[in-house]
């Protein structure tokens, strides 16, 4: 898939264009060895999906292709056309090079799998 | 010169199109006011209605529904007494818990589409349905000989 994750980026500088975002419905679930972020993005194709980690902070964009072919009169509007922005602080180191993600039908499934150097581990008593 | 035919049906077919979704409980809008205050509260809460936009051309109504994470198999679209209603069944697996919701929405379909031509289509979690409008209902022009 297209995403790209940039663990090391130079923060992008501010653009004076202000931009519409929302924040989408997300789900973290997680075991000793990894998490699952789980984001909620209907109308996102592949292309769409940005990743970055910089800093213990995961931002992911999706940008929503909005196509009202020509000539098509709008009856009644509920969906947003609005692109999605999720920042999350992770608190536990993770292995950037190991992550992967993959979108499903409107789905973003992210598997951050966390550093070894910050797993539990068992100190035997001898 | 030129002469478009209408229909008194077809002129309040738009206008009854939007007053069907100003009320889509429309037998129990008490019900739909809660579900509307929910969702406003708790959006995405289970049990949300799907948001649905519908857009027009000459020859199709079009019906989007918004279905992250549903599966093909697990929609159901039904059209039955002009009422098209579209059920998805959204699971979601926890580790080795399997929940599953069911999320649905009904919308008026206007007299003059031709139930056999309707077709769907899942894409990126949006589910797109197209309602071919009749052959007699479309607008036509008649030349004046």
């Amino acid at each position: 898939m297209n995403a790209t994750c940039a663990p090391r980026s130079t923060a992008p500088a501010t653009s004076g264009v202000t931009e519409s975002l929302r924040k989408p419905l997300y789900n973290v679930s997680g075991s000793a060895e990894a998490y699952e972020v789980r984001i909620e993005m209907p109308g996102v194709p592949k292309n769409g999906v940005k990743i970055d980690l910089e800093d213990n902070i995961l931002t992911v964009r999706g940008e929503r292709t909005v196509n009202v072919p020509e000539g098509m009169k709008a009856l009644h509007r509920e969906l947003s056309p609005l692109s999605y922005l999720l920042r999350l602080r992770l608190n536990t180191p993770v292995d950037e090079d190991k992550m992967n993600a993959k979108l499903e039908d409107g789905v973003l499934i992210l598997r951050l799998p966390i550093k070894e150097a910050a797993k539990p581990r068992q100190i035997p008593v001898l | 010169m030129k002469l478009i035919r209408s229909t008194p049906s077809s002129l309040g077919r738009v206008s009854d199109f939007d007053e069907w979704f100003r009320h889509p409980f429309a037998g129990l809008p008490s019900l739909g006011q809660f579900f509307n205050n929910l969702s406003e509260v708790f959006p995405g809460v289970p049990g949300d209605r799907l948001a649905v936009d519908v857009h027009e051309d000459k020859d199709n109504y079009y019906a989007s529904f918004e279905v992250p994470g549903v599966k093909k198999d697990d929609v159901k679209i039904e059209l039955n007494n002009g009422l098209l209603t579209v059920s998805a069944e959204k699971r979601e697996k926890n580790g080795d818990n399997e929940s599953s919701f069911s999320l649905t929405r009904s919308v008026s379909v206007p007299d003059g589409v031709s139930a056999d031509g309707i077709a769907a289509k899942l894409e990126d979690g949006i589910l797109n349905v197209t309602l071919p409008k009749a052959e007699n209902r479309k607008p036509r022009t008649i030349a004046l000989s």
